[in-house]
């Protein structure tokens, strides 16, 4: 057998043993996919789920016009009529003292405008500093105007300017959907890799076991090579569990799993390869872990994992296109939503195996130098 | 000299921790400008400057127009004109649009159905079909919200006017005027990015000094030195609210002077909120290695809490949003508190002392946190001394 991969399979097993052997880095490499797939169901099931968003009214019109829209208002499943209100300065101040997030004030004249064939307007104030919560308030009133008007189309044969709008994904998913488990597999396969690493390395420097081990005959890069091994062994681990907590969850995987299993291997390989690179700096295992803690949150805007790289300003477009770990997500989304083949994603491979080829022998070669 | 005893016990601590740190590079570093720079530079990244950025404005999208009627010209003008798709593309067929789409080079097909202007006049509503590649995260809510926001001031019978107020001659609208400071995704994501590196930086700071003090040995000389408990405490928190000012200093500077920010509150507002997110993580800190934990847990703890945060306290998702358990949740995590404070005082310019309840329940969380800290480590202490 050939020494190179007789070593690194003994690296590779002695590694795993001590895996085994240690249990709590071994439920944290189970754990923590789990409690970021909970975090993630609660964040998404808050925006599919229907909330009751505060908000006030103030209806300045009176009509039966104005108070159908009310009425319309009263029964959406998104906000909830805190308060009725006698005036806009009322309403506003409501808003301001942070007792509602939106207040909606119809004006005088609103019904007879409507019925008449003309443009009534009502004005919607919001806590904008509520991201998430103003939004939906403008979305629910814009959708309850709608509604409105169709029902006084029906009523009354008022003429009306309406367009629909239909979505259809390409991949016939709902667009409200799980748009974000591909990148979540992503970034846990990052988040894994960079764990590994510091298991593997910095740990061992910290137990002094790493010279003993640099000062066996074996080589540099059988050492590297069976840390690699049995770094990509538990990301398939790792890999498999996420995938089927995901099929549990409904998710139709469109493509090849091999291929899937393909693409976060790499993805593993580049981070635990700039992990490498990142310990011969920094010796300290906790210091390591809170540094790329640190590099890996802003990762979910700048990596692909939740939002596409061209829907970034032109600096951030850059930025994400430029990091590998972007080509990995964008590879995992398109194999498991599109059920892209080989042929497809090959320039995304491409990219992430050149990085690993620039990054991995400069690891090894910073990590000779600190020894 | 008995009433000295306690200031210079104190100073003694603070220059003891500044000591330890002067004297690692990596922590100065990592500390004060690594994190710091990096979270707000990525924010800068991610967010564009101070100017609101619309996303999908460098999108490119087909544009199908089956109908070849003036109101589907004027519904492209629409579109156009509400700069929400700088990259609207005409010229492409339903079939090309479709086959381009999950490759890269479109991201969404808008396309208009024949018969869509005899619809309109015939007082039914128009349909138009959205394509969205969805392998692209992000990209269908986005366009789809666009798309809805920009048909609600359609007029296909009279001259497109670009003013938020549309007069339709003819037809019914109701146009829902929209009031309220608008923010840029920056600004609104500075008041994220300062609260997470002051929770990051310090709670590693506090738990993690002491847990490696522990693992060093020094810990327990510490406790049974004849330096008071308080003392240690506040020798400590006094230490970190410095390191925290030359950090709050470098976000906003960045933010001030790289992005353009405009800050709708005075200095030392926005430092009392800092402050306040400071001691409530410091407090925790202490908490937590007063238990007695090691700091490869610190370090397990701190990632939880990041998410934590991240999931429950507002930093992504209003808590007016939540209902069961994440709900309560979030109602008593006295960090969504902190950091409402901070988004109500930087951003809509909210005099500190006016948000009474917020301040009340993170003033009781730090003094619950450094109560219970002091307990355990006086139970800590007496456990050595025995």
């Amino acid at each position: 057998m050939n020494p190179l991969i007789r070593d690194s399979t003994a690296i590779a097993k002695k590694d795993l043993k001590q895996l085994r052997r240690d249990p709590l880095s071994l439920a944290l490499t189970i754990m923590f996919p789990i409690l970021l797939i909970s975090m993630f169901i609660v964040i998404s099931g808050a925006f599919r789920d229907s909330h009751a968003v505060p908000i006030v009214i103030a209806d300045q019109d009176g009509s039966a016009q104005s108070k159908m829209f009310i009425d319309e208002l009263t029964v959406s499943k998104l906000i909830r009529v805190a308060q009725l209100v006698q005036t806009e300065e009322r309403a506003l101040e409501t808003v301001q003292a942070g007792e509602a997030i939106g207040s909606v004030v119809i004006p005088k004249d609103f019904g007879n405008k409507l019925l008449n064939g003309r443009a009534a307007f009502v004005v919607l104030q919001t806590d904008n500093s509520k991201v998430t919560a103003s939004f939906t308030v403008i979305r629910a009133v814009a959708d309850k105007s709608r509604e409105l008007l169709n029902k006084l189309n029906v009523q009354f044969n008022v003429r009306l300017v309406s367009v629909d709008v239909v979505p259809r994904p390409v991949s016939g998913r709902p667009p409200n959907g799980d748009f974000i488990l591909p990148g979540m597999l992503g970034l846990i396969t990052i988040l894994g890799g960079f764990d590994d690493a510091v298991n593997a390395i910095t740990r061992e420097r910290e137990r002094g076991t790493f010279t003993r081990l640099v000062l066996t005959p074996m080589n540099l890069f059988s050492i590297y090579g069976g840390k690699m091994a049995a770094a990509l062994v538990v990301n398939a681990m790792r890999t498999a569990f996420v995938l089927m907590i995901f099929v549990f969850n409904g998710l139709v995987i469109q493509g090849s799993i091999l291929l899937i299993f393909l693409i976060t291997s790499l993805i593993s390989m580049f981070t635990m390869s700039l992990s490498m690179m990142m310990s011969s700096r920094i010796q300290s295992s906790a210091t390591l872990t809170i540094m790329e803690i640190a590099i890996t949150f802003p990762l979910f805007q700048l990596s692909g994992a939740f939002s596409a790289p061209e829907m970034l300003p032109a600096g951030g477009r850059a930025i994400s296109r430029a990091l590998p770990w972007t080509w990995g997500n964008e590879a995992l989304r398109r194999v498991m939503y599109l059920g892209l083949d080989l042929n497809a994603i090959s320039p995304d491979i491409l990219v992430l195996v050149v990085s690993i080829m620039i990054f991995l022998p400069l690891a090894t070669l910073l990590s000779k130098r600190t020894m | 000299m008995s009433g000295l005893k306690v200031p210079r016990d104190i100073l003694a601590v603070v220059s003891n921790e500044l000591g330890v740190f002067r004297r690692n590079r990596s922590a100065i570093l990592i500390s004060l400008i690594v994190i710091p720079f990096f979270f707000t530079v990525s924010l800068g990244a991610g967010q564009g400057s101070a100017a609101t950025f619309q996303p999908t404005a460098a999108l490119p999208i087909a544009f199908v127009d089956n109908d070849l009627s003036v109101a589907s010209g004027r519904l492209y003008e629409t579109l156009v004109r509400s700069e929400m798709f700088n990259r609207l593309i005409q010229g492409y067929r339903e079939d090309n649009a479709l086959a381009a789409l999950g490759k890269g080079s479109i991201y969404a097909a808008v396309v208009i159905p024949k018969g869509f202007q005899d619809r309109l006049m015939h007082n039914q509503p128009g349909t138009i079909i959205v394509y969205v590649d969805d392998g692209a995260p992000g990209v269908g809510n986005a366009v789809l919200s666009a798309v809805n926001a920009t048909v609600q001031t359609y007029n296909p019978s009279t001259e497109i006017t670009t003013s938020a107020y549309v007069e339709v001659a003819g037809f019914s609208t109701i146009q829902v005027v929209l009031k309220g400071t608008r923010f840029s995704g920056f600004a609104l994501g500075l008041t994220i990015t300062m609260s997470l590196v002051i929770v990051f930086a310090t709670f590693y700071e506090i738990a993690g000094g002491m847990s490696r003090e522990r693992e060093e040995g020094t810990y327990a000389r510490l406790l049974v030195s004849p330096v008071s408990l308080g003392a240690i405490m506040i020798g400590k928190t006094l230490y970190d609210l410095g390191l925290n000012f030359v950090r709050v200093i470098v976000v906003l500077g960045l933010a001030i002077y790289v992005y353009g920010v405009r800050l709708n509150t005075d200095f030392v507002t926005l430092l009392a909120g800092a402050v306040l997110i400071a001691l409530l993580t410091m407090g925790f800190g202490l908490l937590i290695s007063s238990l007695g934990v090691g700091l490869r847990a610190v370090v397990i703890i701190e990632f939880f809490l990041i998410l934590f945060l991240f999931a429950f306290s507002g930093f992504i998702l209003d808590k007016e949003l939540m209902k069961g358990i994440p709900q309560i949740i979030a109602t008593y995590l006295p960090w969504s508190y902190g950091i409402e404070i901070l988004k109500r005082t930087i951003l809509s310019g909210t005099p500190l002392l006016s948000l009474t309840s917020q301040l009340q329940f993170v003033g009781f969380s730090i003094v619950l946190f450094y109560a219970l800290s002091y307990i355990f480590l006086k139970l800590a202490r007496e456990r050595l001394l025995k």
